[in-house]
């Protein structure tokens, strides 16, 4: 039984086409890497499967239950059920390169905002999960009141990451969650990171990061003009890539 | 200037003796149309940033035509220019409310200021962090709640202080309020002028009035600032 599938997705923007079939499949506790270089595709990928971009063709199955899509006079797939996307979403929770946390709220506000309003968790079960996975993501609870403005980047993407595990999701989907960050912040993030895959959580991870990509993750797929040029276990895949763009990719990234 | 204030310190403030006149007239123009086009205009704006141009196009024009034409013909219009319609005065409750100043003039005013707010408001409603919509989506928000959870609260947020300059402009706009017979501070000045010829007394009084209003609006909309905008602010780390 796989948590995820996603089968043959493609995706037009015009006539450019960005993916020409992509296909996933995560178990529980996965952690896959998508890597590749910029234009690949590797972001949109990620950005189909919860509908913040729209696919043209392709299926996806989340624990076994399809999302139910109709194409829209552009020929793009559009969700039949909003409120299915709704709940799928709230089960596929998103960390974002630009961290994209609401400046308008405190760190503790941003974290109970959606299980509050999305899931109708009561504000103290909120509040009780909000400081369980801060503590987890390794920040004090000096931090609750503060305004994300007023936080470093690094802060502020793991309060994002609180932001995901609060909504106890099933798949967690990172989308170059360390690109946005001051070399020297990158390390905390990414340990984070690592202790979330250690408790066997399943994550869809969209980076750079060669060496979490080898440590952390037990599959990787490299993307490459929209499509899975090459993929497997991280030892093989990045020690012995066989086709020669990974071998130039890797060239280029390792230096 | 003594003589003035000790005759007509009560007209000035808040009543002649027999109405409403002076601040307390003034303030109630004042609150009444910011607190009517405040209500309408945050609808009014989420509209106006519609992708739909049968929703975004009755609002775009509305805020076109009071925004492009002066406060002062759009309180003749309703005040003098819709009552001398026939059909107006042969309807009961439409003669009932335009024979009156004073409704004219809030329905003017409320009109006026609302089509300035809808605008502030959607420029800060456009001005949302894209980044920071897109999070509402992926974490499950309907439309509804995008709005009401996140849009709106960032907007007005950021729009207050635009908003503030907003109040006080209106403020001032309430002096033509005289036209439609409404005993404002500037018509209470006006009848002290017409009675006693102190001329500079007169008007200084009303100013002075003026500024007062607008140091409190001024201290209040920074108290508001302080609290609701304290995530723009620069901190030092």
């Amino acid at each position: 039984m796989y948590k995820l599938t996603v089968d043959d997705l493609h995706k037009k923007y015009g006539t450019h086409e960005v993916l020409k079939g992509v296909s996933l499949k995560a178990k529980a506790g996965d952690v896959i890497s998508i890597i590749g270089s910029s234009g690949s595709g590797k972001s949109t990928f990620l950005r189909c499967i919860n509908f913040l971009e729209q696919p043209c063709a392709g299926a996806i199955t989340l624990n076994g239950e399809a999302i139910r899509t109709a194409p829209d006079k552009t020929g793009a797939l559009c969700v039949s059920d909003a409120r299915q996307l709704q709940q799928m979403r709230t089960r596929l929770a998103m960390v974002f390169q630009h961290f994209n946390l609401w400046g308008h709220m405190t760190v503790l506000e941003n974290i109970i905002e959606a299980p509050m309003h999305v899931l109708g968790v009561s504000r103290a079960e909120a509040e009780a999960r909000a400081r369980k996975y801060l503590a987890k993501v390794g920040l004090p609870e000096s931090v609750e009141g503060k305004y994300p403005s007023h936080m470093s980047g690094g802060q502020q993407q793991r309060v994002a990451i609180a932001r995901a595990l609060a909504m106890e999701p099933e798949v967690m989907l990172f989308d170059e969650p360390t690109s946005a960050l001051d070399p020297e912040l990158v390390g905390e993030v990414l340990k984070v990171m690592q202790t979330l895959a250690e408790e066997g959580r399943t994550m869809l991870v969209v980076t750079h990061e060669m060496g979490f990509a080898r440590e952390v993750s037990n599959h990787v797929m490299f993307l490459h003009q929209g499509r899975v040029e090459e993929e497997g276990h991280p030892r093989e895949v990045l020690n012995q890539p066989r086709s020669e763009r990974l071998q130039q990719f890797l060239a280029g990234s390792l230096k | 200037m003594n003589e003035i204030l000790q005759q007509y310190w009560q007209a000035y403030l808040w009543s002649d003796g027999y109405h409403i006149t002076g601040v307390a007239m003034t303030l109630w123009l004042l609150t009444a149309s910011i607190a009517i086009g405040f209500v309408l205009a945050v609808p009014l704006a989420v509209a106006r940033v519609s992708p739909n141009p049968l929703i975004r196009g009755p609002v775009w024009f509305y805020t076109y035509v009071f925004r492009g034409t002066p406060l002062y013909i759009q309180l003749l219009v309703f005040y003098t220019g819709i009552y001398s319609i026939e059909s107006v005065r042969a309807q009961p409750l439409l003669d009932a409310f335009f024979r009156e100043g004073i409704n004219c003039t809030l329905l003017a005013f409320a009109l006026n200021t609302c089509a300035y707010t809808v605008e502030i408001f959607a420029g800060a409603i456009r001005a949302t962090p894209y980044g920071e919509i897109e999070a509402a989506r992926a974490y499950g928000m309907s439309s509804f709640t995008l709005y009401r959870r996140v849009i709106l609260p960032s907007a007005l947020r950021r729009a207050l202080p635009y908003y503030s300059n907003e109040v006080i402009l209106m403020l001032h706009s309430t002096t033509l309020a005289f036209t439609a017979t409404v005993p404002d501070i500037l018509k209470v000045a006006r009848d002290v002028n017409s009675a006693t010829y102190a001329s500079f007394e007169a008007f200084g009084i009303a100013g002075a009035l003026y500024a007062v209003i607008v140091f409190a609006l001024v201290w209040l909309f920074r108290r508001g600032e302080q609290r609701w905008l304290a995530f723009l602010k620069p901190q030092a780390h």
